[in-house]
Order: structure tokens, then C-alpha cells, then sequence
């Protein structure tokens, strides 16, 4: 359960929002202007943004929280569909959401960035792993024993959680955990993704948790 | 007078001024020549002239105990002094008393038709002749001085040196004046080209310091004009692109904050217990939902786009690496419509594209969202390369009804024409080949021109 603090000045969509978000189970403050947001910034996890509000911008104080909350995830929720406006948006924001929505995808959005920013303690499962999302330490379900990773293992599979459910390429895999460019054709990533499935699948030779994708690169599915 | 002034000031004066020395340098160089010599030169000739026959009448007359010895003596204390001249003495009688350096002959007696023919023919001439009489009185005859003219006139200076000097000088002055004059000229020229190549952070030249009046101040004056007139209109530009921006931000936002209501409002019905027809409703009007969504996006983007207003960047791609990206955010969308997904992308000679990533985006979002929406039948997306002579292509099949027996042409008539004109503008080429067992889009980088166009849009 996450608090977040929810600033929208139309009710009809407020109201939903806020609806949807508490039948995830989180906690919703929703605010219908900016004017008095600030006061409520410290007692949250995340902060979902509308732009065009009376008075203070969403722009403007999305800038201003950023600012002094630089942990802070904010997230966009907003009609203005340009280019411009997303990317001065994604200046200061965490994820960028263009109206109409849809529900489902903006709670798959706002756990996307509770996690990335670790606001919420997590235990996930995949298949037989337990996995806690703070420390990232992986238990098998079948033997109760820690599954121990090496380095450059516990990196990739990290990045994975963060991205769970989402296709990685093996460009962004492996420039995301290794911070060089991918060069094609090159077997590292693959190499390790062996040695990583040898440790956390029951059958290596039939991945259930590691899974490739034919042409793009791997997902971690929960 | 103010008009004068300028014409005073103007470079066309300053030419003027030039042409006109150049055209009578010679007869300047003559007159300085003439006023240099009247000045200083006849006067100084005339005095060395008159010096020396003053000083020969006044030793002539102060002479006493006049006899041969004592003129001899007077002819060598002058010889001393004029080693070129020679000096003879004609006494009372008419005959020649003594003589001193004369190299030529000198007649032994004088008379008074020879003498008054000596005095008219050395008159002015050369040598420098006096004649004095010896003594108080005129009765012991007279001595005469011949200087060569030369030997007075080398003392003072020489004429043509005069000439020959002041002609040099004036025609060294007058490159000078005129080497400045073009120099200059051509300084300013040079930095008002240099001025032009500079450009500002507007990416427009920089405004130049005006300093002089003339024809080049009044050309950095117009460029100064042109400038600012420039960067006037560009700053009306932006602002009637902020104004047009904000218009268009402002009819999204006024369309889609409905629009999102609506969906909520959709979303309320559809947790009610509903019959299957009604909860078939609540589905569609959700799709109509993002329909009018995405016919809003293409529309604004169509109507930039026709203005040529839709920000384009483009950069070298890896056109590889972008469309597994781009396949990456789709492939859970085709999963879950349960296509089955087909994608090979071998490498291409060159995989480099020089595209905008945003604009390409923004062409398969529609490719992509039309074979989910009139190929859903099909159950098949592949996404595949294709090198060849002509092109590196980027395919993309689906095993839908076809273009034409679906309702492609129908609902997707703005997002096809947004395609076509963004490819176009990217530098690509396109088509599309259907029939009733499905369609092939080619997204084509030309090599070459092929020998028959085959574009079946």
C-alpha cells in the first residue's frame, strides 16, 4: 500500500482516479488545485500530476516538488498530447500519462514507479522464487534456501524486476546493466542469461521465468 | 549644407580626391618643384652670386701700392678660396698686367671695342664674370674674376635633384595615401563580411558597430536594418507558433479531459451488473473512446504537419536496434490479442537511417494500430527485413482481409496520409501490397531508383 497524493481539478475524472487507485489498495489524497500541495508532499510515496490546474500549473509545480523532494516519483496525468509538452513534462517527471486513460494501465504505471524508487516493500513471486523486492534477495520456494547470485547475475535479474512484465531488448539489458553500447552480435548477455537461468529456473532448458522473446530480447513475467 | 557635409564624408569624395591627384600629379610635382626653388634656391644662388661680386669690388678698391706683386697676391688669396677660378688684370694702358689661372687666351692688350665686347658677352654668362677697377681712382685699370657656374651653383643645390626629389616624394606620398585609403576600404569591407558570418544564439548575424557616415557605414547601417527586421519577424514567428501550439495543446486538452470522463463514466457502467449486451456496449464505447483519441492525435498531427509546423528532428538511427525497441512496447499488445508474432530482423549493409525517431514512432503507431484493429482476424504480425538491389526495407505483414475488403481505407484515411507524408519528409519510400490473405507494408530506404515504380497506395 502506497500513499500518493493525487492533484486533478475536474471531479468526474478525480473521482475515478481515486477510486481505482484505492481498489489497489492504496491510500489516495486527491486534491482538485496545487495551491495547498506542498504541505501534503512529505507524507507521500508518489504524487500523480494534472497540468492544467486553477492557479499554480501542474508544470510549474511538479518543478518546484522535484525540487526540494528530488526522491519524489511524480507521474503526468495530463490531456496536453504534444511532443513539447511531454518532454518538458519528462524534464522534471517519472512517467508521462495522456488522457483518456485507461485505469488499469495507470495502477500498472504508478507500481512501475513504486518500485523503481523503492517505496514499497515487496515480496514477489515468481513461479517457485520468492523474491524481496528491497534487498533483492531470492529464495527458492521448493528447498526454503537462498538462491545466491553473483554480481554482474544479480544486476541483470535486478534490472529485470524493475522492469518486470516489460520486453527488454538486448540492447537495453545490456547497456542498462553493463553501461557500455551493446555491440551486435555479441554473447555476453546471452552467456550470462545461461548462467542465470541454470541458477533460478527448474528447467533451464524450458525457461517458465526468464522467457525470450524471438527477434527482441527477454521478459520477466510475473 | 548637410548634404555637403556627407558628400565630404563619403568614401565617393575620398576617390574623387585621387583620381583628381593622380590625373595632375605632374603638374604639382612642377609647381612645389618651382615654389621650393623660388623659395629657397634662386634666393640662395642670388646671394652667393652677389656675395661674390661685392667682396671682388670691395678687395679691388681697397688695394693700395698697386703693382704686379701685390695683385698677384690678391688673384692667390681668392684661388685659395675658388681653386676653378681665374683672374686677370688690364692696367690704365689696355694691356694684360698680370693673369692667374686663365686657360685660355687672354689678349695682351685691351682696347675699348674689345672691352665693351668682353663685358657684353660675359654679361649673364658662363663663366661668372666681375669686373672691378683697381684703387680709389680708375687709373690703374681693371681686374677681372671668371668663376665657372657651376662651381657656385653645386654649392647651393641642383635643380633637377630638386625636381627629381619633390616629384618622388609627392608620388611616394600619393601610394601611401592611396594604399591607406583602399586598405582601409578594404578593413572595413573585411569586417563587415566577418560581421555578416557571425551569428548570434538566434542563429542570426550579430548587429555591427556603425562608426563611420560614409557609403560602408550607411551598407552596415541597411545589414544592421536587415537584421533586426529579421529577427522581428522570427520573433513574430515564434510567438504566432506559441499562439498556434497553445491552441492546439488547448483543443486537446478541451477534447480529451471529456473524453477521460467519459471512459470513468464507462468504467462506472461497466462494474454495474450488466446483461452481455450491455457489457458489450460499455466495451465498444471504451474503443470509441480511443478512436476518437487517436483520430484527435492524427488530426492535430495532420494539420502541423500540412503546415509544415510539426517539429522535425533527424538523427542517424540503427534502424535494427530501433524497431526491436519499438517491437518491444507493442509485442504485449499483439500477445494479447493473441497474434502470433514473427519477428526477424537481419542486419542490412547499412543499418543506419537518418530518421526522426519520434516521427517514426508516430508512422507505426499507426501502421501498428490499424492491423490490430482491421487484422485482428488475421492472428499474425511479422515484422521482418528486406535487402535488395534498390532498397533496405523494413516489412511488416499481417494475414488480415486485405486493404481493400477491410475498413482500413475507412477509418484509417488520416493516420495513412500522416504516414505517407512523414515517410516523405524522412526520405523514405513506401508501399503497401494486399490482397484477401493479407497486407505487406514496405517501409523502404531507396539505394537506387528502381526501373518500375510499384506503389500501390
Amino acid at each position: 500500500m502506497a500513499q500518493i497524493l493525487y492533484i486533478e481539478d475536474e471531479i468526474g475524472i478525480g473521482e475515478w482516479v481515486e477510486q481505482s487507485l484505492t481498489e489497489k489498495s492504496h491510500s489516495v489524497m486527491w486534491l482538485t488545485s496545487g495551491d495547498n500541495a506542498c504541505q501534503y508532499v512529505g507524507l507521500s510515496d508518489m504524487i500523480i500530476l494534472d497540468v492544467m490546474l486553477p492557479g499554480l500549473d501542474g508544470f510549474s509545480l511538479g518543478k518546484r516538488i522535484k525540487k526540494n523532494h528530488p526522491d519524489m516519483p511524480i507521474l503526468i496525468l495530463s490531456a496536453r498530447t504534444s511532443l513539447e509538452d511531454k518532454l518538458e513534462g519528462l524534464e522534471f517527471s517519472d512517467d508521462y500519462i495522456t488522457k483518456p486513460f485507461h485505469s488499469e494501465e495507470l495502477a500498472a504505471r504508478v507500481n512501475v514507479l513504486l518500485r523503481r524508487f523503492n517505496k514499497r516493500h515487496e515480496r514477489l513471486q515468481l513461479q517457485h522464487l520468492i523474491i524481496d523486492t528491497n534487498d533483492m534477495s531470492v529464495t527458492s520456494q521448493n528447498t526454503g534456501e537462498e538462491i545466491l547470485l553473483t554480481g554482474k547475475q544479480y544486476q541483470i535479474f535486478q534490472f529485470f524486476i524493475r522492469h518486470l512484465n516489460q520486453i527488454l531488448t538486448k540492447e537495453q539489458l545490456y547497456e542498462g546493466v553493463w553501461g557500455e553500447p551493446y555491440i551486435e552480435n555479441d554473447k555476453t548477455l546471452m552467456v550470462h542469461i545461461r548462467y542465470l537461468r541454470e541458477k533460478l529456473e527448474e528447467d533451464p532448458t524450458h525457461p517458465a521465468i526468464i522467457e525470450t522473446i524471438r527477434g527482441i530480447g527477454y521478459r520477466v513475467r510475473k | 549644407m548637410r548634404a555637403i557635409l556627407k558628400f565630404f564624408n563619403s568614401l565617393q569624395a575620398k576617390y574623387l580626391l585621387i583620381i583628381f591627384i593622380a590625373l595632375f600629379f605632374i603638374q604639382f610635382s612642377v609647381i612645389i618643384s618651382s615654389l621650393i626653388l623660388f623659395n629657397m634656391d634662386v634666393g640662395d644662388l642670388e646671394e652667393e652670386y652677389r656675395g661674390v661680386e661685392d667682396r671682388w669690388h670691395q678687395d679691388a678698391e681697397n688695394m693700395k701700392n698697386i703693382s704686379k706683386e701685390t695683385v698677384m697676391d690678391q688673384f692667390r688669396t681668392w684661388k685659395q678660396a675658388y681653386p676653378q677660378a681665374s683672374m686677370f688684370w688690364v692696367d690704365d694702358n689696355g694691356s694684360l698686367a698680370a693673369e692667374l689661372n686663365t686657360n685660355r687666351q687672354i689678349p695682351a692688350e685691351w682696347t675699348s671695342a674689345y672691352t665693351a665686347q668682353f663685358l657684353k658677352k660675359r654679361y649673364n654668362g658662363n663663366p661668372f664674370t666681375v669686373v672691378a677697377f683697381l684703387g680709389q681712382k680708375e687709373k690703374h685699370g681693371f681686374i677681372v674674376l671668371e668663376l665657372p657656374r657651376d662651381n657656385l651653383d653645386g654649392k647651393t643645390s641642383d635643380r633637377n635633384w630638386i625636381y627629381m626629389g619633390t616629384f618622388l616624394l609627392l608620388f611616394f606620398a600619393f601610394m601611401i595615401v592611396s594604399l591607406l585609403f583602399f586598405r582601409h576600404v578594404r578593413k572595413r569591407l573585411l569586417s563587415l563580411q566577418k560581421a555578416m558570418d557571425l551569428r548570434d544564439d538566434d542563429n542570426l548575424p550579430v548587429l555591427i558597430d556603425v562608426k563611420k557616415d560614409d557609403e560602408i557605414g550607411e551598407l552596415e547601417t541597411a545589414f544592421n536594418k536587415m537584421v533586426s527586421e529579421q529577427r522581428e519577424s522570427r520573433k513574430r514567428e515564434q510567438q504566432e507558433e506559441q499562439l498556434r501550439r497553445e491552441l492546439i495543446a488547448n483543443i486537446s486538452h478541451d477534447l480529451r479531459t471529456p473524453l477521460t470522463k467519459i471512459r470513468a463514466q464507462t468504467n462506472a457502467i461497466s462494474q454495474e451488473h450488466l446483461s452481455d449486451k450491455g457489457r458489450k456496449a460499455a466495451q465498444q464505447q471504451d474503443e470509441s473512446i480511443d478512436n476518437i483519441d487517436r483520430l484527435i492525435e492524427n488530426l492535430m498531427s495532420y494539420t502541423l504537419l500540412t503546415a509544415s509546423k510539426l517539429n522535425y528532428q533527424p538523427e542517424q538511427t540503427d534502424i535494427l536496434r530501433y524497431m526491436r525497441s519499438c517491437m518491444a512496447s507493442w509485442y504485449p499488445l499483439f500477445e494479447q490479442e493473441n497474434f502470433r508474432i514473427d519477428i526477424h530482423l537481419a542486419s542490412f549493409k547499412h543499418n543506419e537511417w537518418l530518421i526522426d525517431p519520434f516521427w517514426m514512432d508516430r508512422v507505426l503507431d499507426n501502421l501498428l494500430q490499424n492491423i490490430i484493429r482491421h487484422a485482428k482476424d488475421g492472428r499474425y504480425i511479422g515484422v521482418t527485413t528486406e535487402e535488395t538491389c534498390y532498397y533496405d526495407a523494413i516489412v511488416i505483414t499481417d494475414h488480415g482481409p486485405g486493404f481493400d475488403n477491410s475498413q482500413y481505407k475507412k477509418g484509417a484515411g488520416i493516420g495513412i496520409s500522416i504516414v505517407d507524408l512523414m515517410l516523405q519528409q524522412m526520405g523514405l519510400d513506401w508501399d503497401i501490397a494486399s490482397d484477401d490473405n493479407g497486407t505487406v507494408i514496405r517501409i523502404k530506404r531507396l539505394k537506387k531508383q528502381p526501373p518500375q515504380k510499384d506503389k500501390d497506395v
